[in-house]
């Protein structure tokens, strides 16, 4: 005297019928659970929005920050080529290049146009594919005319992106003063946080070729008269190197102390950005555990007095024959449906408190920038989790309805 | 006191028990007893005493919602099926193969409630048709119309006089035709014209559909006019113990 498996399916069908008919009829009640749920919920998602939103824009900013990768030589060094080939080798540098003396790189910028002219000394600075600072806040010059200028340089010279300067370079050979003279097309301008004196940002071959010219020799490449340069490998006094990551400047500097090389890292920043990224997520996981549980509780509360107050009408169900493993999706089925109902209600409330959040703080704020931010993914995700933590709140609820004796609970006290 | 029919029950048996005992210890303690009870398919009893007979406990042994401590023999027959051993389903706590006897072949209506407040009329009475997944909507308007309750299935019990809900309970035990309905004071709380109505809808209804029906009841009176085969308790008090032991005899 056995239902098949399709006769099965029938009886749940009914009971999950039944449990949604009852939780329709109970909607003021429903409604309070769903609530009830939406208040522990939404502001954890806040929380958790301005967790992603707020510490992400501020790890983008502090350990994403290509300044705090940055590795300084102190003092000049000689770096040959193939200490810059086994650099550029290691999986922790994200790039390196060789810097020419200082006192040689440096160049007298002019802009003739406009009705008077304006001109600057700047620091040049070697870059090239893969140079962190200007993939952050600007473009790479492709070649040897190209120039990336610092927000104060293109200032003073009163340029932007697309005109032309012309770089003014000097020596004095026996008492004779020289010059000479290069077109260099403007291809960015970095803002000031990126790099605060004036400077352009130009290819290592015409550092070269300047410090070169300033010691009487002369260029064929950029057609600057002089005596040939000695054959032999070139040797730089420093170089400009960005780690992988924030992680592994200790590690790198550290490696460079072993050299014999003094180098300047931002460690002491990088490690209370670390620890404050730590703290901060230790403190949210602090939260989100209390949260959990006092959800857990009450979920669980809500279901196992729902199904206390409806013994009689589960009674009745076994009665009529439904089959236990049938009627214990009735508290299951309603827990589900409060679940789902209160986290659609919890991310309502949470977009709108994140838009708001957003918007007062849009002025300190650049483009792609958060206070306050859950991905769909995120909210998937915390929807997959009540409904998961819904299902084991009320599984006591279910065991306690699979041992209802129908013959304590049908009759009227 | 009239005695019962001839124990040779003239149609098949659909239960067949044999020594079947409950007890309850404790101060109040009750023990119901019955030395054997053979109901055949399609009869029509009246378990017949006062209120705390024992009239309770054999319907809720009958529809098997209650645990025998033991039994001889405890044998559900219905129609076009194999017996069931009901006992045997018991103590290897088979409590799906019981519920499952129920939904199938039983029907149950109870002295009051027992109709869920969130489902219509409509949908109260179709619920066994659900469960088993038989077609609902003819046999529930049919039954209905039997019932004279037809002009509220879009209702809710709520909405309903406590006649009209009885009558509904009687519909939904009906309405899967099974083999037999147990009903348990179905008039009790009525006053004395509508529990007649009802009771006469309900034995003209239990004879056309060939239901097997039994009713527990203390309205003596009307019992025997109706066809009813009485079944009554004897009442006991034992002195060393004080446990009141009931017997079943019929």
């Amino acid at each position: 005297m056995r239902l098949n498996r399709g006769e099965h399916k029938h009886g749940l069908e009914t009971v999950i019928r039944l449990s949604l008919k009852d939780y329709f009829h109970e909607r003021l009640l429903s409604a309070c659970a769903v609530l009830g749920l939406a208040a522990v919920l939404a502001p954890l998602l806040l929380l958790f929005g301005v967790k992603s939103g707020i510490i992400n824009t501020m790890a983008d900013r502090l350990i994403e920050d290509p300044r705090n990768r940055e590795i300084t030589p102190v003092g000049s060094g000689r770096y040959g080529e193939e200490w810059f080939s086994a650099a550029a080798k290691r999986p922790d540098v994200a790039f390196v290049i060789p810097q020419t003396r200082s006192i040689a790189a440096n160049m007298v910028l002019y802009n003739g146009e406009g009705e008077r002219p304006h001109s600057v000394v700047v620091d040049l600075i070697p870059t090239g594919e893969n140079d962190p600072l200007l993939e952050k806040w600007g473009h790479i010059p492709k070649n040897e005319t190209s120039v990336a200028l610092s927000n104060t340089a293109a200032r003073k010279l009163n340029v932007t992106i697309g005109q032309e300067v012309i770089g003014r370079v000097g020596r004095s050979v026996a008492g004779i003063k020289e010059q000479v003279a290069i077109k260099l097309k403007v291809v960015a301008v970095l803002p000031i946080e990126a790099y605060p004196r004036e400077a352009a940002f130009v290819r290592l071959r015409l550092l070269e070729a300047t410090e070169d010219y300033r010691d009487g020799r002369g260029s064929e490449a950029f057609g600057w008269p002089g005596q040939a340069r000695p054959t032999g490998p070139r040797e730089y006094p420093s170089f400009r190197l960005y780690a992988r990551s924030i992680y592994d400047v200790t590690e790198l500097r550290d490696t460079f102390f072993e050299q014999g090389l003094e180098v300047y890292a931002k460690v002491e920043e990088i490690e209370v950005v670390q620890s404050l990224d730590r703290s901060f997520t230790l403190i949210f996981q602090l939260i989100a555990i209390v949260a959990v549980f006092g959800y857990f509780a009450s979920m669980a509360s809500n279901v196992l007095a729902s199904v206390n107050r409806k013994s009689r009408h589960l009674g009745v169900t076994r009665l009529i024959g439904f089959s236990t493993g049938n009627i214990v999706w009735f508290p299951i089925v309603q827990a589900l449906a409060t679940s789902i109902l209160g986290t659609v209600t919890a991310i309502c409330f949470y977009l709108i408190v994140e838009v708001l959040i957003n918007h007062l703080f849009s002025q300190y704020l650049s483009a792609g920038e958060y206070v306050c931010r859950l991905s769909l993914g995120h909210l998937t995700v915390a929807l997959g989790f009540t409904v998961t933590m819904s299902m084991m709140a009320s599984a006591y609820a279910a065991f306690r309805v699979a041992k209802i004796e129908p013959s304590e609970v049908i009759r009227d006290v | 006191m009239p005695s019962p029919e001839p124990s040779g029950v003239k149609n098949k048996p659909i239960f067949r028990l044999d020594k079947v005992s409950k007890q309850w210890s404790g101060g109040n303690g009750f023990a119901l007893t019955v030395p054997a009870l053979t109901i055949g398919q399609g009869e029509k009893v009246a378990l017949v005493g006062f209120s705390g007979c024992g009239k309770s406990t054999l319907l809720d042994l009958l529809a098997m919602v209650l645990r025998p401590d033991s039994a001889t023999e405890f044998a559900f027959i219905a129609s076009q099926d194999e017996p069931l051993d009901v006992i045997k389903a018991w103590g290897r706590k088979d409590l799906n193969a019981l519920a499952c006897a129920r939904m199938l072949h039983m029907g149950y209506v109870l002295q009051t409630g027992g109709l869920f407040p969130f489902l219509s009329v409509r949908d109260n009475i179709g619920l066994t048709r659900q469960g088993l997944g038989l077609p609902v909507k003819d046999a529930v308007e049919t039954v209905a119309k039997r019932l004279d309750i037809d002009r509220h299935l879009e209702k809710l019990p709520g909405q309903l006089s406590v006649g009209e809900r009885q009558r509904v309970a009687i519909a939904r035990a009906m309405a899967h035709e099974p083999s037999v309905v147990i009903a348990d004071e179905p008039t009790a709380s009525l006053d004395p014209i509508n529990a007649e109505e009802i009771m006469g809808m309900f034995t003209s209804l239990v004879d056309e559909y060939h239901v097997t029906l039994i009713v527990a009841t203390h309205d003596w009176r009307r019992v025997d006019e109706r066809g009813f085969r009485r079944v009554e308790f004897q009442l006991k008090q034992d002195a060393t113990d004080g446990i009141v032991r009931a017997t079943v005899c019929g």
